[in-house]
């Protein structure tokens, strides 16, 4: 998969606004069939660059390419955009609507409406077709956006905060649909702050903070990349017993008595210390039941990636203050 | 179909199919239609019949007063009245009389002579002036008798004299003030149609801002073809709704004209009605019929022939669609400012402004065709599709060059306008929860 060309790449993205740099040379690939999340605080420039592939606005430099081509405009029929803020006309009904939008990306009427019937029994609201759409719940008028996002079989598909307004049951219809998509063949760009889903879909992962990307990879690679040596321990024994059997390499994290002779503790190896060795010193003290790697949530990495890049800010800035005094 | 095709068919067959633009189209003509009988009907009805108690002190007038099926005048004498408080009490207390009118002895003497009317449901200022008229008449019957002169030789000294216009290099006699009139509907149609249309073009730009669909469809079409595609869109439910309005309007008269009222909207009557007053007293009644019949013909002469039709139509439908391009475009660029219709205020203002004095202009060249401000009017883009056709109705010879540059001018404009309300809509629809200020909008015209 890596040696394919991918399917969208963005080369040394730069985009300023009236003195204010949205997107700092950010570069990232999204592999073909795959999902890939773009994450990022409020403001850090997801949108600008979403804005950027769907060629709403153009880059002041850097390139877009799209299967290895330069980004174009008939490239619009084979991107699907579902942005943050959308809606749709109030006054108009929903088919004739779902039609419009799906002509404009470039689809003929009868093919149009042949399609979107069977996405319409497929969410089982076949019955809306004539209704407008003021008198739809959010949650309603969410999912003819969605169907209209993908109606036209993108190749490239850029959903921005695609879960907000459903429920649980209609989050995860459309979870399963985005994957069935990846499965055909579709590529999916997720902009999301719901981290849960991004650990639950997403192969890949770019995180912007600043208008600079401070992190991409594979999901698993990244996770790696951010797991400390921390092993939670479940043994049978007193958590006195395990904290006396061996000295130094390692800290206490947590420590749960579970029972009378049953606990769990979290604990962290340093200096170089070998699990393996570990173990070696606490097996003769407690009777060791489980042992598993603490791997780090996405959640918890976006905050600890965030933080460290406004900390390490805060430091060069108070080195230049140093400097001046 | 390309795909602005699809935009404006959307922005058509949307507004078109409202109950809002059937109910407008369809009563729009009706109404209009109404008035318009509506108020030559109520000038041709016969007021009620008036009973006038005339106290006459100079003991002279009253029996030369004319009097009239609709103005019944009564001596005070006859009801024993001498002097002007029993009259006022008399009318007050008797239900027979209208109107009690005291002449002063001394009302025959001045040149200013003032009478005194008194009424119980005050009098229509027609009434007041017929009555004025009467009073008229009688005092100068009097004056000629005592100067000896006959009624034979005062005719000849009242002779009327009019003024036929002619112009000379075409050598044709023309109805310059009529003819001016005609022009100035034209532009006040093309003034209407701007200022309800451009405003339907920013409204239609707040709602897709407001409704977030707009950033789904700029990822289909470029931010310029939307706008485009909304304002010729909205052009052709403009174009679609006058020319039923103006279908509508002439079948309704026509047979309005045909079956109800036989004869109220012929020429003839219109000017009779006109007349009617002029002629109300004189020493003989002058030969009203020759008089009424020639503004008649001047009338149809003025809708047949001195109306350079062809070429107005034209000219009109060019400015109609060059005056909407280019006010609808910075419309377009407004809402696009903007977060909601109650923040237009500010930058409606200056976009409205010349088209309201464009209005105002076209209307005083009704009377000063020539006038310095016309002139430039005629040839600013922002006014001249409401000044130009003033103009233009009252002959167009000699106006080829003007009418030319007018043009270029305005297509050349509307291209500006276009562009720069191109710039603020592409960065402003995607702005949201803020109004824009001048400045920014200034900033956005140099993004790339």
């Amino acid at each position: 998969m890596t040696n394919e060309t991918p399917i969208f790449e963005a080369k040394n993205i730069v985009k300023e606004y009236s003195g204010h740099r949205a997107l700092d040379n950010v570069s990232i690939k999204v592999p073909k069939q795959s999902i890939f999340g773009l994450l990022g605080p409020n403001g850090a420039g997801k949108t600008s660059l979403i804005r950027i592939i769907n060629q709403i606005t153009a880059p002041d430099s850097g390139e877009i390419l799209i299967d290895g081509k330069p980004l174009q405009r008939e490239h619009v029929s084979q991107i699907g955009y579902l942005p943050e803020e959308r809606g749709l006309y109030k006054k108009m009904k929903i088919g004739e609507q779902a039609i419009y939008l799906a002509q404009l990306k470039g689809m003929p009427k009868k093919q149009a409406k042949q399609e979107l019937m069977l996405w319409f029994k497929k969410f089982e609201i076949d019955t809306w077709w004539s209704k407008k759409v003021e008198e739809l719940s959010k949650g309603m008028a969410q999912k003819i956006q969605f169907i209209t996002t993908v109606i036209h079989r993108p190749k490239l598909l850029i959903l921005d905060e695609p879960f907000s307004g459903f429920d649980p049951i209609n989050t995860n219809l459309v979870k399963e649909e985005i994957m069935k998509l990846r499965d055909e063949g579709a590529t999916i760009i997720l902009s999301t702050h719901n981290m849960g889903s991004v650990e639950e879909i997403c192969d890949n992962i770019a995180l912007i903070n600043n208008s600079k990307k401070i992190l991409g990879g594979k999901v698993n690679d990244v996770k790696e990349q951010f797991s400390e040596e921390k092993y939670i321990i479940e043994f049978k024994g007193t958590g006195v017993a395990f904290a006396n059997a061996i000295w130094g390499g390692w800290e206490m994290v947590n420590n749960e008595q579970l029972g009378k002779n049953h606990a769990k503790a979290t604990i962290k190896l340093t200096g170089g210390t070998q699990l393996n060795d570990f173990l070696k010193g606490i097996i003769n003290a407690v009777e060791i039941e489980s042992v598993n790697k603490v791997i780090p949530s996405m959640n918890e990495i976006f905050i600890r990636a965030v933080e460290n890049e406004s900390n390490s800010k805060k430091e060069v800035t108070n080195e230049n203050t140093n400097q001046d005094g | 179909m390309g795909k602005i095709g699809l935009i404006i068919k959307r922005e058509y067959t949307t507004r078109v199919k409202k109950k809002s633009f059937l109910l407008m189209t369809i009563l729009g003509p009706i109404l209009i239609v109404g008035f318009l009988v509506g108020a030559i009907w109520l000038g041709q009805q016969e007021e009620k019949n008036l009973k006038i108690l005339v106290l006459d002190d100079t003991y002279v007038l009253s029996n030369t007063l004319l009097q009239s099926e609709k103005y019944h005048l009564t001596s005070s004498q006859d009801e024993g009245i001498e002097n002007i408080d029993d009259g006022k009490t008399f009318l007050k207390e008797h239900d027979q009389y209208d109107i009690f009118l005291y002449l002063p002895g001394n009302i025959v003497s001045g040149n200013t002579s003032v009478g005194k009317l008194f009424y119980k449901e005050a009098p229509s200022s027609n009434v007041q002036r017929h009555l004025e008229n009467i009073v008229d008449g009688s005092i100068e019957r009097l004056r000629l008798k005592e100067l000896n002169i006959s009624n034979e030789d005062y005719s000849r000294l009242k002779n009327k004299v009019q003024l036929h216009t002619i112009d000379v290099v075409s050598n044709e006699e023309k109805n310059v003030g009529m003819r001016a009139g005609v022009g100035f509907i034209f532009g006040l149609m093309i003034y209407m149609f701007i200022f309800m249309y451009g405003i339907q073009v920013m409204k239609g730009v707040i709602e897709e801002k407001s409704n977030r669909i707009v950033e789904v469809i700029v990822s289909s079409v470029k931010p310029f073809e939307l706008m485009m595609g909304k304002i010729i869109g909205i052009m052709f439910v403009g174009l679609t709704q006058f020319i039923i309005w103006v279908l509508l309007s002439l079948t309704l008269t026509t047979t309005l004209s045909l079956t109800v009222f036989p004869d109220m909207m012929s020429p003839q009557k219109m000017a009779e009605t006109a007349k009617a007053e002029q002629v109300a007293v004189g020493i003989e009644l002058e030969p009203v019929n020759s008089e009424t019949e020639e503004i008649g013909k001047e009338f149809q002469d003025l809708i047949f022939n001195q109306i350079p039709w062809g070429l107005m139509i034209g000219l009109f439908i060019f400015y109609f669609i060059g005056g909407y391009l280019l006010y609808g475009s910075l419309m377009a660029a407004v809402g696009a400012a903007v977060d909601s219709e109650t923040d237009t205020q500010q930058f409606i203002l200056p976009i409205t402004a010349p088209l309201i004095f464009g209005y105002i202009v076209a209307a005083m060249a009704i009377d000063n065709p020539n006038s310095i401000a016309v002139e430039w009017c005629s040839q600013i883009p922002f006014t001249s599709p409401i000044v130009m056709l003033v103009r233009v109705s009252m002959g167009a010879e000699g106006l080829a060059l003007e009418i030319i540059t007018s043009m270029v001018l305005l297509i050349g404009t509307f291209i500006g306008t276009t562009w720069i309300a191109g710039r603020i809509y592409r960065t402003g629809i995607l702005m949201y929860g803020k109004k824009a200020s001048y400045k920014e909008m200034f900033k956005w015209l140099r993004h790339k």
